[in-house]
């Protein structure tokens, strides 16, 4: 059956490093039914190639990941193992933020001239990691629009009923937005 | 006992106890919400008992859309219907829900269901009855769900003994649809009386047969009647194909089996698609947003509450569940007098473009999806108006965004769980063209140029680049940017140049696949021609408002239009502009002349060309994926030699990469320089930007101040009045309570 296929962790890891070929590419694509223990052998083949011994919980990004680290605590940790804090708090608010506000700012990235969001009605958003700059977030949206969490994982709910594997630290306010605390923090201190 | 009326309304219904539509309906609804499966249907005992009766009844029914649509646009259509795809035919259960459907924009199925439902509220099984192979026409967004009047509906009843047992649907995108507007997309509508033709339900025929009346429908209310008329014969050759088919299976099966059948056909999608979900996704919440500008200000005269622009916010959260998934709405705008409304129907008809490509390509086709993807549109919403009148000609403009949100939830959710070649940047941006004209012999015309929407640049995956052209996100049927025969017979029209766009995408690790451009020249126009530009997100905004893992979303469309000019110099010169690119450059060298140059990032008003005027548009571009300084660097130099991102010092400063010339002309890459470069820039990022903590203050202060462009100011009263949204929006920038960007 193919619900039963295995996916070879060298594939995995040429789908990571972007070397696959079309015609791996395209078998993968037409699994009638994907390969189940896909993720674990992904997560196995991240773990191998991060720096840091923490373990990896789910991938966010290409330099991005929730992992448990030595205080047991989740938390959002980029590949040069700088952490960015709880993950249930937006962790693009602990980057260090660019934003092109100008015609000129944004022509620097947007190609050619009349491709260029209008200022005034749209900002460009660029998140860094503080630690090594790697670029892991943009936004166009409106000026003063909320930074946006663009994924909040219920990672209970994903290892105990769609794994078979619940985490040993379940607890029921894992899966809660906490941003606000961050912020809540923020204004006691601009109001002193 | 005294009988008031013994009127013998000659339908089966009466003749027969039979439930009617509404009952069918309401025990549909009844029985789904009860039991959470489609009809209460829990055990697939016809599929168990005889799987192979069962899927053997099944492929006849898919065999005979599939059939319809292959057999009907070459028997009678337009050069759109027939070249282009952009048609589509199903068949239905009696309350409309969809059993199969042949290839084309599958995502109408949602509407399907709108339809029918209204047909039940209002009776129409009951006075004056419905009978075998009777036909409705339906454009109307509220009473038909569709995505906009452009998009033309022909359902026909299939009867048996007495009793609707299904629909056979055919739909095709129209080449003009009769608006002040002309063209399909009536962009600068205020309200559904400028929609053009606008049908609720409405029999048109009898016994697969249109009525004489109809076609001069066609003739008086529309601008290209020649094309309409032969496909509305079209979709209804296809669904005449589908009731004959009905009937046969019918007759093959048995009344009895074919009722049951059709319902565990649905449920056993549905359970299919649920589990597709499981497989596919990661549970959580993902975000998503997007943004539309409708400039109408100073266009707007005679109309003047229609006379403002208009930033329209896209908001979406996608979250799985165990019944499927739940896409939410709220937070986006609230409807408006300009014609980018959506309705619940219409914007079904978008989401689902994701959803079905996403989680039935293993299953059937059916109303499966419906269930499984929850969607809330909130009351009073742009996908929910509480105006009964709003235009919903230019739907697509905004609701793409929507489908590019939930498709790119769905993305996020396959990197996650290491299914990466699912994994790429959804936008869906689009362009087209349309307009008027009379000829110098007084024949008069109407058009829609459809050329870049029949294939975009797809973004980009999360290992490699994204493609031109290959894919269209409203059709399975991309025309890789085909021209098509009635594309190239606008009469004054004339291609100097068809192309992709260098540079035209969203940059990151791996690229956007490039957008496209055409340069159109208008010759002899005779009495008049003009048009008028409909798009998928213009370049004001970006087509969606998250990149993707640190790359930049892909820009939006734009055009330029260039009127009064010395082409007849460059076509002597054999010099003329074959993009948007070349013409601007040859503007600023000086070699074309222009009396009246306009670069248009919002759709544009009519434009009257004449002789030697140019119209160059582009779209079709897509969004990139990961750190543009992640790229490899000999990717880079590659597209620099291939001419797909020409402008070196714009990628040198993109992706830190530094390269020569050498005297053959290509582009060579300089290592060290390179290395050197790309941690200059990294250092630059950390200096030029501010910790997250210090940019909020900044900012917070900016939003207690309400310091916006009053376009963005109207854009916040209006998602704030949505609890959502109001409370993200304040608990984000930790307001007063009594803040407010309502009007004082």
């Amino acid at each position: 059956m193919a619900g039963e296929a295995t996916i070879s962790k060298e594939l995995i890891a040429q789908l990571i490093e972007g070397t696959i070929d079309d015609d791996n590419t395209n078998r993968l694509q037409r699994l009638p039914r994907k390969d189940q223990d896909r993720f674990l052998n992904y997560v196995a083949v991240l773990q191998s190639r991060v720096s840091w011994p923490d373990q990896i919980l789910l991938r966010l990004g290409d330099r991005l990941y929730v992992a448990r680290n030595g205080n047991n605590q989740r938390v959002v940790k980029c590949d040069c193992g700088h952490e960015f804090g709880d993950y249930r708090q937006n962790w693009k608010l602990g980057c260090k933020v660019r934003v092109r506000r100008t015609l000129a700012e944004m022509r620097e990235v947007y190609d050619p001239a009349p491709a260029c969001p209008e200022p005034g009605w749209q900002e460009v958003r660029e998140f860094f990691c503080p630690q090594c700059a790697t670029q892991h977030a943009v936004e166009v949206v409106a000026p003063g629009y909320p930074v946006v969490f663009e994924m909040l994982p219920d990672l209970d709910k994903f290892y105990r009923d769609y794994l078979g594997q619940p985490l040993p630290d379940e607890a029921d306010d894992w899966y809660v937005d906490r941003t606000e605390h961050l912020t809540r923090h923020w204004a006691a201190n601009a109001t002193g | 006992m005294a009988v008031i009326s013994e009127r013998v309304i000659p339908t089966a219904r009466t003749a027969t106890q039979v439930p009617t539509l509404r009952q069918m309906v309401n025990e549909r609804d009844r029985l789904t919400r009860e039991t959470g499966h489609y009809c209460g249907i829990k055990d697939l005992s016809l599929r168990d008992a005889d799987p192979i009766r069962y899927e053997r009844f099944y492929n006849k029914l898919h065999a005979a859309v599939l059939a319809a649509r292959e057999s009907a646009r070459f028997v009678a259509a337009s050069p759109g219907s027939r070249e282009m795809g952009e048609c589509l035919w199903g068949i239905t259960t009696p309350e409309g829900d969809t059993l199969a459907v042949s290839m084309g924009f599958l995502s109408h199925t949602a509407i399907f269901p709108v339809a029918i439902r209204y047909m039940a509220d209002n009776d129409y099984d009951v006075n004056d009855g419905i009978e075998d192979g009777d036909v409705y026409a339906v454009s109307d967004g509220k009473t038909g769900g569709v995505p906009h009047p452009g998009d033309f509906y022909s359902f026909t009843s299939i009867c048996h003994e007495g009793e609707v047992v299904g629909w056979a649907v055919g739909i095709n995108h129209l080449m003009e649809n009769g608006a002040p507007v002309a063209g399909s997309w009536a962009t600068f509508s205020v309200d559904t009386f400028m929609d053009g033709l606008v049908c609720p339900p409405m029999r048109t025929g009898r016994k697969l047969r249109q009525e004489s009346w109809w076609k001069a429908i066609w003739e008086r209310r529309t601008r290209a009647s020649t094309m309409n008329i032969l496909d509305d014969k079209m979709r209804l050759a296809g669904c005449a194909m589908i009731n004959d088919a009905a009937h046969q299976l019918l007759a093959e099966f048995g009344a009895e089996y074919y009722k049951r059948a059709i319902r565990e056909v649905i449920e056993e999608s549905r359970r299919m698609i649920v589990d597709n979900m499981r497989a596919l996704m990661v549970p959580g919440t993902y975000n998503g947003c997007a943004f539309r500008l409708v400039k109408y200000e100073g266009l707007q005269n005679v109309w003047s509450h229609a006379n403002k622009n208009t930033l329209i916010h896209v908001r979406a959260s996608v979250e799985p569940n165990d019944n499927g998934l739940m896409l939410d709405t709220e937070g986006s705008s609230r409807w408006g007098y300009h014609s980018y409304n959506a309705t619940p129907g219409g914007a079904d008809a978008a989401v689902f473009l994701g959803m079905i490509n996403s989680f039935a390509h293993n299953t059937k086709v059916t109303a499966g999806i419906e269930l499984a993807v929850q969607r809330h549109y909130a009351p009073g919403s742009i996908y929910n108006p509480d105006y009964e009148f709003t235009s919903n000609a230019n739907l697509w403009a905004q609701t793409v965004a929507l489908n590019s949100i939930g498709f790119n939830a769905v993305s996020r959710a396959t990197f996650s769980r290491g299914y990466l070649e699912e994994a790429f940047t959804v936008d869906g941006n689009w362009g087209a063209f349309q307009g008027a004209g009379t000829t110098a012999d007084g024949t008069s015309y109407g058009f829609t140029n459809f050329e870049w929407l029949g294939g975009t640049g797809r973004g980009a995956w999360c290992y490699k680049d994204g493609e031109p052209l290959v894919w269209a996100a409203w059709s399975q049927i991309a025309t890789i940017g085909d021209a098509e025969e009635f594309e190239a017979c606008v009469p004054p029209l004339f291609y100097l140049g068809r192309k992709l766009l260098p540079g035209y995408f969203g940059y990151g690790k791996y690229r956007g696949g490039p957008g496209n451009s055409a340069v159109h020249w208008c010759v002899e126009p005779g009495k008049h021609v003009a048009l008028t530009r409909p798009n998928g997100g213009l370049s004001c905004t970006t087509s969606v408002g998250l990149g993707m893992s640190g790359g930049y979303p892909g820009p939006g469309s734009f055009m330029i239009s260039a009127r009064g000019t010395n082409l007849p110099d460059l076509i002597a010169e054999g010099e003329t502009p074959r993009d948007a690119r070349e013409l601007l450059a040859q503007v600023d060298s000086g070699q074309l002349t222009v009396e009246n140059l306009e670069i248009w990032k919002t759709d544009c008003p009519e434009l009257a060309l004449h002789d030697h005027d140019l119209f160059v548009d582009a779209a079709g571009s897509s969004g990139g994926w990961g750190d543009p300084l992640d790229r490899n660097p000999a990717l880079v130099i590659k597209d620099l030699n291939d001419g797909v991102a020409p402008d070196y010092d714009f990628v040198s400063r993109m992706h830190g990469v530094v390269a020569a010339q050498n005297p053959a002309g290509e582009w060579v890459l300089d290592v060290a320089a390179t290395a050197e470069k790309r941690a200059a820039l990294r250092k630059a990022r950390l200096d030029d930007s501010l910790p997250a903590a210090e940019w909020w203050q900044q900012e917070r202060a900016k939003v207690l101040a309400k310091q916006v462009v009053p376009e963005v100011h109207e854009m916040y009263s209006q998602s704030l009045s949505f609890a959502k949204f109001d409370g993200e929006f304040r608990r984000f920038w930790q307001l007063p309570a009594d803040f407010s960007f309502s009007k004082e």
